[in-house]
C-alpha cells in the first residue's frame, strides 16, 4: 500500500473538485468569460437542485440502498407546491411544510418497503416513483387541474433568484445544506451509525445499533431533499411542469459516484457528491459553450462516469 | 459459515417430486398464476362489456405490444442471474431501433443481413458492459447506468428525429398484425431458454449468482460467464429493439427508455430473485405479460389512464411482498 | 512402529509443499513449511487452530498461491493457477467451509461439470436426478434426496454432499480439511470406510481434524504442525506426546494464574430454564469476578448460547436475569443496556465485529455514542481521549486511532473489540473465541487482559476452540454436546483432557 498523508475517500473528492475547477478552466478557454464571476454562479445555481437531490440520493447510498423515486417525487413536489399555494405568499410556508411532509412520507414509505417487507431498494423505490406518478398524474388530471397552472409564491421564486452578497439566494441556501449534511454525517450520532450500517450492518446491529429505524429515516430523508429540490425548481421555472424530475435520477446517481461514493455504501461523502454535482453541471456548461448537440452531451457523460469508476479503482470488497 | 447445531438425518423419509418442483419452481408457478388470473379477469370484464369473448386481434395486439418487454426481459434476466443489473437495456434499445430505422431497406437478404449486424451491435454493447463490469470488478448498476447514456447519446446521432421507415414486409414478417403468429418467436426463446439453461454456460451462469466464490472454486471461469452473460442479453434487447421498430414501422431513438425499468419490473413479476441465482427466463416472459395485461385490465376496468403508474407500482410491491411471502410457506420456513 | 520423527521424504511423496510461507494482511498462516503425504496413505495433519493446517490444504488444493516456496507434485514444483487446475493434476479437496451452490438442486451440486449430457450436448435434466441418485447409492448415501434444494438439506448432508461430490471424481490425491466438524458418529464411520476403500487403490489422503480419535483411527502417518511449521511426522504417537508438541511445551506458567473468584461473588447473569432447541432445558449462572469456560466440540450450540444471551435472535426459550433481576433481551440494544451491560465479542470479527474501513476510533466508540453524545451531536474530543486510553490501556498496535481498523493485525483488531466494551462499561463479557487465528504473543495479551478483567469483578462467559486455554483460563467450564450441557468441570479436576474427554464421550 502506497504512503500516502491523505485517504482514498479524501482523494476521491478532491478529484472531484480538481475535475470541476478544470472544467470551469477549459470552459474559460473554450469560451472567454465562462469563468467569470456571474457565469460561474449561474452554472453553480443550476448545480443546485442536482445537488440537493444528490443529497438525499447520498445518505441512501452511504447503507447501500439506491432511490429511484426521485424522479416523480421531484415532479409531485413541485406540483403540490403550486397547487397548494396558489402562487400566493400567504399560503408560501403552509404549502411548503406541505410538500416536504408528502416527500418525507413517500421516503419513509420506501424504507419501511425496503427494512420491513424486505422489497429489494430497486424494486421498491421504482414502484414507488410510479405509484407518485400515477397520483400526480390523476389527481391533477393531468396538469390540466385549475391550480396546475399556478405560479410559485414570490417569496419562493425570491429565495431562488434573489441575490445577496451578489450571490442567488438558492445557493447560499445549498452552501447551508452542505454544512448541515456533512456536519450530521461526520459529526453527528446519526451520521457515525449511517457510516456502521453502510459498512457493515450485522456488525452494527450486534454493536446495539437500530439498523432498520435508521435505514427508514434516511429514505425519509431521501424523499425530503427530492421535495425540496422539487420546490425550489417550481421556484427558478415559475412553474410545475410534467417531467420536470426526469434527468435528476441520472444526475443524482451520478453525482453521488463522481463525489466518491462508494454505491456498495459506507464509503464517501456528501462534500464530494456536491462537488460531483458541480463538476457534472460544468461540464453540461463546457459542452453547451461548444456547441454539443444533446447526443454529444449524453455520450460524455457516460464517457466521464465511467472514466472517473475505473480510475477510482476496483472494487475493494471482495 | 457459522458451525450450526449438528441436526439429527432426516431419514428416509422424502419429498415427493412434485413437492421438490413446486418448492423450486414457486417463482415461476406464481408468475404463471397471477398470468392466468390476470387473462381470466380481463377475458371477463371483456365479455361484460363486448358480449363477446377476446378475439384474434385482441390476442394479436397483446402479443405484439409485449414482444420487445418480453425479449428485453429474458435478456435482464440472464443478466440478474449473475447477480447483476443490466440498466442499458433502454440505451441498446434506443441504438437498435435507430439503426433498424435507417438500413432496413431493400430486399429480403439485405434485411436479414442488416438485421444479424444490430443483433451483432447490441451483443457489442453487452459485451463492453460485460468487460467494464467483469474486469473492472465494477458495481453493474453504476456501470450500466453510464453505459446507457452513451448508448442514448449514439441513437439520437444516428436517428435524430423520429422516422425512418420499416418496410411492410420486415413488418409482416416480425409482428403480423393479423395473427399472433409472433407467438412462434416467443416459443422459440423459451426453446432456446430450456437449451441455455440445460447447457454449461446456463449450469456457469447460475452457479456465479449463487455464489461466485463457491464456483470459482468448483472450476467456473467467472469472469467469462459473466461477459457471455451481459453480451446475450446485449443481443436480446437488441432484438427487441428490431421488433420495437417493425410493429411501430418506423424508428424512435427514445421508444426504449422506458424499457430499462419495465424489464426490471418484468422479471421481478416472473419470480426471479433480484440478488441471482434463481429465476427462469419464461418467468420473465409471464412477467412481461403480466404488466401488459395490468394495461389491459386497468383500461377496462375504466380507471383513468392518468393513474395507470400508480396502480402498476402499487400491483409491484404487493405482488413482491406476497410472493416471498407464499414461497416461504411453500418452502416451510427453510 | 516408533514414536520417532520419520523423514518426510522417506517415501516418495506424490503430493507436498517445499519450506512455503503465506501470510494474510501481516499475520503468518505458514512460514517456511515443508510437507509431503505419498501414495496410498492416510496422512493426518494435525495442529491447533491457527497452526497453518487449512493454509496448507488451501495451498495444495489449489486455492491459493503461495507467497514464497512451492508446490510439489510428483517431486516437482508446480503451480497450480486455481481449483480447476488442481483438479486437472488429480487433486480433490474438500475445503472447510463448504462450497456447494444453495440455489442448485443436490445432483446437480454433485455432478456440476459432469453431468448426463444428450447427444446434443445439453444436460439431461432428468437423468441427472437418477444418476446422481445411482452415483450416491454407490458410495452407500441412501438418505440424501437428489432432488431437494442444497440450502433444504442438513449442514451433516451438505458436509456429505460436499465429500461425495470429491470422491466421485476420482482424484489421485484427496484432501479433506475438517470433513468431519459436523458429522455424526455414524457419518463418521462412513467416511472412514471410503477413505480406506480409496486408500487401497492407492490414492493419496491429506485429512485433518480437531477429533483426536478420528486421526489415530484413520491415519497411517501424522504431521503435527504449531504456529505455521511442521513440528514432526509420525507413525504412531501417543495423545500427551501429540498435544505436548501441537502446544509447545507450553507449560502452565505460559497463562497467567487466576485469582480465585472471591467467596460470595453476586451472580451477575443467570440463565434458567434456558434451551436452544425448545426442548432441553438447562440452566446456569455466572458470578461476578468469575471466568465461566464454555467447551464441546464445534457446532454443539455454541454460538447460539452465545447469540442468543445477546438477543441476536434470542433463545428458544430461557428467562435471563442479571444482577439477580430478570431482563428481557430481544435484540442486541437490550442485551447492552441490560443491567450491567452485556457484551459480546462475536466468533467472526470480520464479519460480525468490525466496521473494517473506519477508524479504530470509530470501532471503539460504536456502542456508547449515545453516552458520549450531546443532542445528538459527538463529543469529539472525548471520543478522542476515550480511544487513545483505550489504545494505550489495551496496547492495541495502531499508528493513530483514525487508522482503518482492517489495517490492523488479527489480534489487534480483537482487542479493538474487546475494548469497545470496555470503554461501554459493560460488566459482562461474552467473549467467543477471542484468540482465535491471533498469534501467539497477542493472544498471550489477551489471556492476561481476561484474567485482569475477571480480578476488577468483570463476569466472563468464554468460548475457545482451544481446550488447552479453557482449562488454564476458566474457574469452571461447562462442556455442552448437542445443544445441552453434558458436563460442569471445577478447578480440581478441570483439565484439557477432562474436557476433551467429556466433550467426546459420544463421539468416541
Amino acid at each position: 500500500m502506497k504512503r500516502l498523508s491523505l485517504s482514498p475517500d479524501a482523494l476521491r473528492v478532491l478529484a472531484a473538485y480538481g475535475a470541476a475547477v478544470l472544467l470551469f478552466v477549459i470552459g474559460a478557454f473554450v469560451h472567454p468569460g465562462f469563468a467569470s464571476f456571474g457565469s460561474i454562479t449561474s452554472i453553480l445555481l443550476v448545480a443546485t437542485f442536482v445537488g440537493l437531490v444528490a443529497a438525499g440520493q447520498c445518505f441512501v447510498v452511504l447503507v447501500g440502498g439506491i432511490d429511484l423515486s426521485v424522479p416523480w417525487v421531484l415532479n409531485a413536489a413541485a406540483i403540490l407546491l403550486a397547487t397548494s399555494s396558489l402562487g400566493q405568499d400567504s399560503r408560501a410556508a403552509y404549502a411548503v411544510v406541505l410538500t416536504l411532509g408528502m416527500g418525507l412520507v413517500a421516503g419513509f414509505a420506501n424504507g419501511v418497503g425496503v427494512v420491513w417487507l424486505g422489497v429489494p431498494a430497486v424494486v421498491m423505490t421504482l414502484a414507488m416513483n410510479g405509484i407518485i406518478e400515477g397520483l400526480a398524474l390523476g389527481l391533477t388530471g393531468g396538469m390540466t387541474c385549475g391550480a396546475c397552472a399556478s405560479y410559485a409564491p414570490p417569496v419562493i421564486a425570491a429565495s431562488v433568484h434573489d441575490v445577496w452578497l451578489g450571490v442567488p439566494a438558492a445557493l447560499w441556501l445549498w452552501l447551508v445544506v452542505i454544512l448541515i449534511v456533512s456536519f450530521v454525517l461526520g459529526l453527528t450520532r446519526f451520521g457515525r451509525i449511517t457510516y456502521a450500517i453502510g459498512n457493515n450492518p450485522r456488525a452494527a446491529y450486534l454493536a446495539g445499533i437500530n439498523v432498520s429505524l435508521t435505514t427508514v429515516c434516511l429514505y425519509g430523508l431521501s424523499g425530503l431533499f427530492s421535495a425540496l429540490a422539487g420546490i425550489l425548481l417550481v421556484g427558478f421555472g415559475g412553474q410545475a411542469s410534467l417531467g420536470m424530475g426526469t434527468p435528476y435520477l441520472f444526475q443524482s446517481i451520478a453525482a453521488v459516484v463522481i463525489g466518491g461514493v462508494s454505491i456498495l455504501g459506507g464509503r464517501g461523502n456528501y462534500l464530494g457528491a456536491a462537488a460531483g454535482a458541480v463538476s457534472l453541471t460544468a461540464l453540461v456548461s463546457v459542452l453547451l459553450a461548444l456547441n454539443m448537440p444533446d447526443y454529444g452531451r449524453s455520450i460524455i457523460y457516460g464517457v466521464v462516469i465511467l472514466a472517473l469508476l475505473l480510475l477510482y479503482g476496483r472494487d475493494q470488497r471482495e | 459459515m457459522p458451525p450450526e447445531a449438528a441436526e439429527p438425518p432426516r431419514g428416509r423419509t422424502r419429498r415427493p417430486v412434485l413437492a421438490h418442483v413446486v418448492g423450486q419452481n414457486i417463482g415461476l408457478i406464481l408468475a404463471v398464476a397471477i398470468l392466468s388470473a390476470s387473462i381470466v379477469i380481463f377475458a371477463a370484464m371483456f365479455v361484460v362489456q363486448q358480449d363477446r369473448l377476446p378475439g384474434s386481434f385482441e390476442i394479436t395486439s397483446t402479443v405484439n405490444n409485449t414482444m420487445p418487454l418480453a425479449l428485453a426481459a429474458i435478456g435482464q434476466t440472464i443478466v440478474v442471474l449473475t447477480r447483476g443489473i443490466d440498466l442499458s437495456v433502454g440505451g441498446v434499445i434506443d441504438l437498435t431501433n435507430a439503426l433498424a430505422a435507417i438500413f432496413l431497406t431493400g430486399g429480403v437478404w439485405h434485411m436479414a443481413v442488416v438485421s444479424v449486424l444490430i443483433v451483432l451491435a447490441g451483443g457489442v454493447a453487452g459485451l463492453i458492459n460485460g468487460l467494464i463490469v467483469g474486469f473492472g470488478r465494477l458495481q453493474p448498476i453504476v456501470v450500466t447506468l453510464a453505459t446507457l447514456s452513451i448508448l442514448q447519446g449514439l441513437a439520437i446521432r444516428v436517428l435524430p428525429t423520429p422516422g425512418g421507415s420499416i418496410p411492410a414486409g420486415y413488418t409482416a414478417f416480425l409482428v403480423n398484425t393479423n395473427a399472433p403468429t409472433a407467438l412462434c418467436f416467443l416459443a422459440l426463446a423459451a426453446l432456446g431458454w430450456m437449451g441455455f439453461r440445460r447447457s454449461r454456460l446456463g449450469v456457469d451462469v447460475f452457479a456465479i449468482g449463487n455464489d461466485e466464490q463457491a464456483a470459482i472454486a468448483l472450476g467456473v471461469k467467472a469472469l467469462r460467464t459473466k461477459i457471455i452473460a451481459y453480451t446475450i442479453g446485449g443481443m436480446l434487447y437488441a432484438v427487441a429493439g428490431l421488433f420495437l421498430a417493425a410493429s411501430a414501422t418506423g424508428g424512435d431513438a427514445t421508444t426504449g427508455d422506458d424499457y430499462t425499468l419495465t424489464s426490471i419490473v418484468a422479471v421481478v413479476l416472473g419470480g426471479v430473485n433480484l440478488f441471482g441465482g434463481r429465476g427462469s427466463a419464461v418467468g420473465a416472459i409471464c412477467g412481461a405479460f403480466i404488466t401488459t395485461m395490468i394495461v389491459n385490465i386497468l383500461f377496462f376496468a375504466h380507471i383513468n389512464p392518468l393513474y395507470q403508474s400508480f396502480y402498476e407500482g402499487l400491483f409491484l410491491v404487493i405482488a413482491v411482498v406476497f410472493g416471498a411471502l407464499i414461497g416461504r410457506l411453500v418452502r416451510g420456513g427453510r | 512402529m516408533s514414536e520417532a520423527p520419520v523423514a518426510p521424504a522417506e517415501a516418495a511423496g506424490v503430493v507436498g509443499v517445499r519450506v512455503v510461507s503465506k501470510a494474510f494482511g501481516g499475520v503468518h498462516a505458514l512460514r517456511g513449511a515443508s510437507f509431503a503425504a505419498c501414495a496410498g496413505e492416510v496422512h493426518g495433519l494435525v495442529g491447533e487452530n491457527g497452526a497453518g493446517k487449512s493454509t496448507l490444504i488451501k495451498l495444495l488444493g489449489g486455492r491459493l498461491p503461495p507467497d514464497t516456496g512451492s508446490v510439489m507434485l510428483d517431486e516437482r514444483a508446480v503451480r497450480l493457477s486455481g481449483t480447476a487446475d488442481a483438479a486437472r493434476h488429480g487433486i480433490g479437496t474438500v475445503f472447510q467451509e463448504l462450497t456447494l451452490l444453495p440455489w442448485m438442486s443436490v445432483a446437480e451440486n454433485l455432478l456440476i461439470g459432469r453431468e448426463p449430457r444428450s447427444a446434443i450436448g445439453l444436460i439431461r435434466r432428468g437423468a441427472l436426478a437418477r444418476e446422481a441418485e445411482a452415483v450416491l447409492a454407490g458410495l452407500g448415501i441412501h438418505h440424501i434426496d437428489p432432488r431437494a434444494l442444497a440450502a433444504e438439506v442438513s449442514l451433516a448432508e451438505r458436509q456429505i454432499i460436499e465429500i461425495a461430490r470429491v470422491i466421485i471424481r476420482r482424484p489421485r490425491i484427496l484432501l479433506l480439511d475438517e470433513p468431519t466438524s459436523s458429522l455424526a458418529e455414524r457419518e463418521v464411520e462412513w467416511l472412514f470406510a471410503r477413505i480406506r476403500e480409496l486408500r487401497d487403490q492407492g490414492t493419496s489422503i491429506v485429512f485433518t481434524s480437531h477429533r483426536w480419535n478420528e486421526i489415530t483411527a484413520i491415519a497411517d502417518r501424522i504431521t503435527i504442525f504449531r504456529n505455521g511449521q511442521e513440528v514432526g511426522t509420525f507413525t504412531t504417537i501417543d495423545e500427551a506426546k501429540a498435544i505436548t508438541l501441537m502446544t509447545g511445551r507450553r507449560v502452565d506458567a505460559l497463562y497467567p494464574s487466576l485469582p480465585p473468584v472471591p467467596d460470595g461473588a453476586p451472580a451477575a447473569l443467570a440463565l434458567a430454564h434456558g434451551s436452544l432447541d425448545g426442548r432441553t432445558e438447562f440452566a446456569f449462572s455466572l458470578a461476578a469476578g468469575e471466568i465461566l469456560g464454555i467447551g464441546g466440540l464445534a457446532g454443539q450450540g455454541h454460538r447460539e448460547l452465545f447469540l442468543g444471551l445477546f438477543g441476536a435472535p434470542a433463545l428458544r426459550r430461557g428467562r435471563i436475569s442479571v444482577g439477580g433481576k430478570p431482563v428481557r433481551i430481544a435484540n442486541p440494544a437490550d442485551a447492552i443496556r441490560a443491567g450491567f451491560g452485556i457484551a459480546l465479542v462475536p466468533e467472526d470479527r470480520k464479519t460480525e465485529g468490525l466496521l473494517l474501513s473506519l477508524p479504530v476510533r470509530d470501532n471503539l466508540s460504536l456502542p456508547l455514542l449515545r453516552r458520549i453524545s450531546r443532542l445528538g451531536v459527538i463529543r469529539g474530543g472525548a471520543e478522542m481521549r476515550m480511544s487513545r486510553e483505550m489504545i494505550s490501556g489495551l496496547g492495541i498496535r495502531t499508528p493513530t486511532p483514525m487508522q482503518p481498523v482492517g489495517a490492523l493485525s488479527g489480534g489487534n483488531q480483537q482487542k479493538v473489540l474487546v475494548g469497545r466494551w470496555l470503554l461501554a462499561e459493560s460488566r459482562i463479557l461474552l467473549l467467543y473465541d477471542v484468540t482465535r487465528g491471533v498469534d501467539v504473543a497477542t493472544k498471550h495479551e489477551i489471556c492476561e487482559l481476561m484474567v485482569r478483567l475477571a480480578g476488577e469483578g468483570k463476569a466472563i462467559l468464554f468460548y475457545s476452540s482451544d481446550t488447552e486455554e479453557l482449562a488454564h483460563l476458566c474457574h469452571r467450564v461447562l462442556v455442552l454436546r448437542g445443544g445441552r450441557i453434558a458436563a460442569e468441570l471445577n478447578r480440581p479436576e478441570l483439565t484439557a483432557e477432562s474436557i476433551v474427554a467429556a466433550a467426546m464421550r459420544d463421539a468416541a
